[in-house]
């Protein structure tokens, strides 16, 4: 079996068991918009003041939620399970590739669903919307990468549900800062260019780190 | 692997060493002139940039001692990298503190939304995630195998801490120091910075040393603990109680 055969097998893996778990659409997705609701409560509900914040908010609970999304392994999966994973054959590479496609796929769903309920809440313009699915799907992939990345350093440790958050949350700043940069920069008539390729560059420095660092981490 | 040797932490010299290249910056900051416009508070600088030095050679030295860990596997570079990098969280922190306590008088604020600040502070939480990956197992394999991938990944905030004041628009000072074009200030200034950077890398030599040794230790006692706990085959089974038992 060839290395994306391998990788996509464990992409499905992953996803059949959030179907049959529905940890991100009936927990982790809610509890993003539940977030989205509180903020107005916390900081006033005055309607041109949410609408300035509104884009930045969203992204900020699409970093912060959605590292729940790509650790959610970390929680779910015990050492053995992970052994006997191992003990497949399966490319210790293809698992990381596997795994950080199907949070991809998640992430995007979580971003377009909180998007929506973005704009409904705060009443947020849709300018740049061209723009606007570039960045949902760079955003989904670096944070995925970063999230898998995390959570296979931590493994199964003590503390791991806590920890990851607290390295991915750090890391993920190039992406957060770029999009919604990216955003406000065409908004003011200029090029997203230089934001974009910095989100890019910090992605494709993260699936050369995941893969490279997969077969030593695997050893544990 | 290398087994860690139980030795003695009653080596002295380090903590000499440490006190007179403490003293040494203390002499070098107070007897020089204050900088004309900045008064007295100036003086913190001489702490402030030699702190935020050592934080750079110590996360640069964490990521080297990772790397050599992950070639040779041997714990004595896992050892090095996690002393280095605690030591480097702690002049982080100092630098931090210091440059707010020097920015409450200068720019009115304790804190401001600068690319330095943010990125110094960023690179403070990353090593923190470091410490804390360390306490997530006791197999010493495994935690030098984790923290050696982070200890590699986590260097790239040193040239994005350093060179942020290029790249944005900040309200941090550029680099008076490190610079292409040399250094900006006047000499004696530049000469009692010059020896407070120089005494506080001979007291990170020192910190090094001791803080190794100690780690040798904790390693130790990890493994005999390890060793004396482990499970005797039918410790679980007990006496059964007939009745009420006896008193």
């Amino acid at each position: 079996m060839g290395f994306f055969s391998q990788a996509r097998l464990i992409t499905s893996r992953d996803l059949v068991r959030e179907r049959r778990s529905g940890e991100v659409l009936w927990v982790t997705l809610p509890f993003g918009a539940i977030a989205l609701l509180l903020v107005p409560m916390a900081i006033g509900t005055d309607a041109p003041l949410l609408e300035q914040v509104g884009t930045g908010l969203f992204w900020a609970i699409v970093m912060l939620f959605g590292v729940l999304i790509s650790i959610r392994q970390t929680t779910g999966e015990t050492q053995a399970q992970r052994d006997q994973l191992a003990l497949t054959g399966i490319d210790a590479a293809a698992i990381y590739v596997g795994r950080a496609t199907a949070s991809f796929v998640l992430l995007v769903i979580f971003e377009v669903v909180l998007g929506l309920v973005t704009i409904v809440l705060y009443d947020v313009p849709v300018s740049g919307w061209w723009l606007v699915p570039i960045l949902i799907t760079i955003v989904a992939a670096g944070l995925s990468l970063l999230g898998t990345l995390a959570a296979s350093i931590v493994s199964t440790g003590r503390n791991a549900a806590a920890l990851v958050p607290l390295l991915v949350a750090p890391l993920s700043i190039p992406l957060l800062i770029g999009a919604t940069q990216a955003l406000e920069v065409l908004d003011l008539g200029g090029s997203s260019l230089a934001w974009v390729l910095m989100m890019i560059v910090s992605t494709l420095v993260l699936a050369v780190a995941g893969v490279l660092s997969a077969r030593p981490l695997q050893e544990i | 692997m290398t087994d860690p040797t139980p030795t003695s932490t009653s080596t002295t010299w380090p903590w000499i060493v440490m006190a007179v290249a403490g003293l040494v910056t203390f002499v070098a900051s107070m007897t020089v002139s204050p900088d004309a416009v900045q008064g007295q508070l100036s003086r913190i600088m001489y702490v402030h940039v030699p702190s935020a030095w050592l934080a750079y050679l110590a996360f640069i030295v964490t990521m080297a001692a990772s790397a050599m860990y992950l070639w040779k596997r041997d714990l004595k570079w896992d050892r090095r990298a996690a002393a280095s990098a605690e030591i480097g969280v702690v002049f982080t922190g100092m630098a931090l503190g210091l440059g707010m306590i020097w920015a409450k008088p200068t720019w009115g604020v304790w804190w401001t939304w600068d690319a330095r600040l943010t990125l110094t502070s960023i690179m403070f939480f990353i090593y923190l995630g470091y410490l804390a990956l360390r306490r997530t197992t006791d197999d010493l394999d495994v935690r030098a195998r984790r923290a050696a991938i982070l200890g590699v990944l986590a260097v790239v905030q040193v040239p994005l801490v350093h060179f942020s004041v290029e790249w944005w628009r900040t309200l941090h000072q550029p680099a008076t120091l490190l610079r292409p074009e040399g250094p900006e200030m006047a000499t004696s200034m530049l000469v009692t910075l010059l020896i407070a950077v120089m005494a506080f890398t001979v007291m990170y030599v020192a910190m090094m040393f001791k803080r190794i040794e100690l780690a040798r230790l904790e390693d130790a006692v990890l493994i005999a603990e390890q060793a004396s706990d482990g499970a005797v085959a039918g410790a679980a089974v007990t006496t059964p109680t007939i009745g009420r038992g006896t008193a």
